[in-house]
């Protein structure tokens, strides 16, 4: 018997002899991070000199407005507003003229108060990360895009574009000042989640959106900053963009 | 150790060597607990106070009191993250995850995977956020070679955990069409089944008893897309998934048979750090010949008071 034989019978033995650990219950619980628990010093005192400078940039004021804007459907101004910004905004990033924008109504998580709108405001309107995303429709695809928002109550659209809903679906559409052409192609801004088929926009699903990770929120910012430096407030009228028809 | 521990250790240690020479005798226990997060999304302060339905919840502080206070009563803990660390607050327009990833290692975190928000900020700057880690970014399905990420990431992490030999490994989504290209540069996307079922083929190798596999894939689609579930059943020896993306809070973990029959755990806390998961796991211990053999978990759930 050689020395490398006796080895291998050492190893047989080292191995055979290994206990493993399987796993036989599992037992869950799911804890809620609630304000109830005390907090932890150590990471309140890691914190400190970052939050001091984010609480300073949230209480920044970057605009105002004239009126409180509510959420509303069909129409609301500060649904105008926001989808306003999503055609002007995408037609600033993707550099190329963007025929009509949208905003998801479920997407509107806050209100703004009549008075200096601060940056904390933005985020609290617009929590999510969500990104502005262009794609190119062709008129019979949008349609049912408006016929679905239509059928969800309204959704906020942007200046020069409307439609009239009747027992849950859109007529009278018109898009950048022109009755919607079924044959014809637009260029529509959207949420990267409505683009994708959320909201079951599933018209939507299977058509490509151009996506350079702008973000929803940045455009906000960003189009408030607009406004503010022409001196405009971000408030406007309602001109009757989603109305219901009297039946 | 504290004092506490350590009797319940030496109790436990002297159990199972007179349980292993008694025949008949039941056989030991051996604790294991997992806590994991996903989505948080730079969320280190509580949410704000503004009547919403998540106002006060989360928060780093509170987590990492509640993380402490687990360390004190269980023996064997592990924390775990399933990735998009990043964007959702100011902190990271401003900070571009840096306390995020501090705060992380203060908590001592183990491992976490990428998500395609860790991207947000470009492929250099998570690479660069890396230098406050303590803890390894797992993740098998994505080449880095060429990328600042390169010599920043493992495709699997082995971590021994009392008698346990744990490996985790991480998968990330596909990035064309969520991610903009000049963000993630040239990184590339493999399949993820593939690529962790190679993985675990070499954590086998290695002999460990528990494999778990950290998951920016999203829970499941309704459309044909790789998903946890997708993943679960056409894995081999994948014990427990820690999943993202989708955002979703389970009640508990969902349960599915891999392609050997035994059973793979899939478990997501929602989002924003409002939840931490927490799966206390009971081995039992076997001699090598039966590794091979699926076993079933048996899963139970404490509600909470």
């Amino acid at each position: 018997m050689n020395r490398n034989t006796l080895l291998y019978i050492f190893l047989f033995f080292l191995v055979s002899c290994t206990t493993t650990y399987q796993p036989k219950s599992m037992n869950y619980q799911g804890y809620s991070v609630s304000p109830k628990i005390k907090s932890d010093t150590a990471l309140t005192n890691l914190l400190q000199p970052y939050s001091g400078e984010v609480q300073r940039m949230m209480q920044k004021v970057i605009g105002f407005t004239n009126s409180n804007m509510y959420r509303r459907q069909p129409e609301s101004i500060l649904g105008n507003f926001m989808a306003d910004c999503m055609q002007q905004m995408a037609a600033v990033k993707f550099g190329k003229p963007v025929d009509v924008g949208f905003m998801n109504n479920g997407g509107i998580r806050a209100e703004l108060q009549k008075g200096n709108i601060t940056l904390g405001n933005i985020y609290e309107l617009m929590p999510f990360d969500n990104m502005v995303v262009i794609q190119e429709l062709k008129g019979d695809v949008l349609e049912q895009f408006i016929h679905h928002i239509a059928a969800d109550r309204g959704w906020p659209i942007s200046k020069g574009s409307s439609y009239v809903i009747r027992s849950g679906k859109a007529e009278q559409i018109i898009i950048n000042g022109k009755p919607l052409n079924r044959d014809a192609t637009y260029v529509v801004a959207n949420s990267d989640y409505i683009a994708a088929g959320g909201s079951n926009a599933s018209m939507l699903k299977a058509i490509p959106a151009e996506n350079k990770g702008y973000l929803m929120r940045d455009a906000l910012v960003e189009y408030i900053g607009l406004m503010t430096r022409q001196g405009k407030p971000v408030d406007g009228q309602l001109e009757n963009r989603a109305s219901i028809a009297n039946e | 150790m504290n004092r506490r521990k350590f009797i319940r250790e030496t109790a436990l240690t002297a159990g199972a060597l007179m349980a292993s020479s008694v025949a008949g005798a039941v056989p030991a226990e051996y604790p294991l607990t997992i806590l994991h997060t996903n989505d948080v999304h730079s969320h280190l302060d509580p949410f704000p106070m503004d009547g919403s339905r998540n106002q006060g919840l989360g928060g780093v502080a509170t987590r990492s009191s509640l993380i402490k206070d687990i360390r004190e009563e269980a023996d064997q803990v592990l924390l775990l993250d399933a990735g998009d660390i990043f964007q959702g607050t100011p902190y990271f327009n401003l900070y571009k995850g840096e306390p995020e990833i501090r705060a992380m290692s203060k908590m001592g975190y183990d491992a976490a995977t990428m998500g395609n928000h860790d991207f947000d900020a470009g492929i250099e700057n998570f690479a660069n956020q890396l230098q406050h880690a303590s803890f390894p970014i797992v993740i098998c399905n994505y080449d880095f070679t060429g990328t600042p990420m390169e010599n920043n990431y493992r495709p699997y992490t082995i971590i021994q955990k009392g008698k346990q030999k744990v490996g985790i490994l991480g998968v990330g989504i596909e990035l064309d069409g969520l991610v903009p290209a000049n963000l993630y540069g040239n990184t590339v996307y493999k399949n993820p089944v593939e690529s962790a079922n190679a993985t675990v083929e070499l954590l086998r190798q290695q002999q460990c008893d528990f494999i778990i596999c950290l998951s920016h894939l999203g829970d499941k689609y309704e459309e044909d897309k790789v998903s946890d579930e997708i993943l679960a059943k056409e894995s081999y020896d994948i014990d427990l998934i820690i999943g993202g993306h989708t955002h979703r809070f389970f009640s508990q973990p969902r349960k599915y048979r891999n392609r050997k029959g035994g059973d793979v755990l899939v478990n997501q806390v929602g989002w924003g750090g409002l939840q931490l998961g927490r799966l206390d796991y009971i081995f039992s211990s076997n001699k090598r010949k039966n590794l091979s053999k699926a076993h079933t978990v048996i899963v139970t759930r404490k509600t909470n008071e």
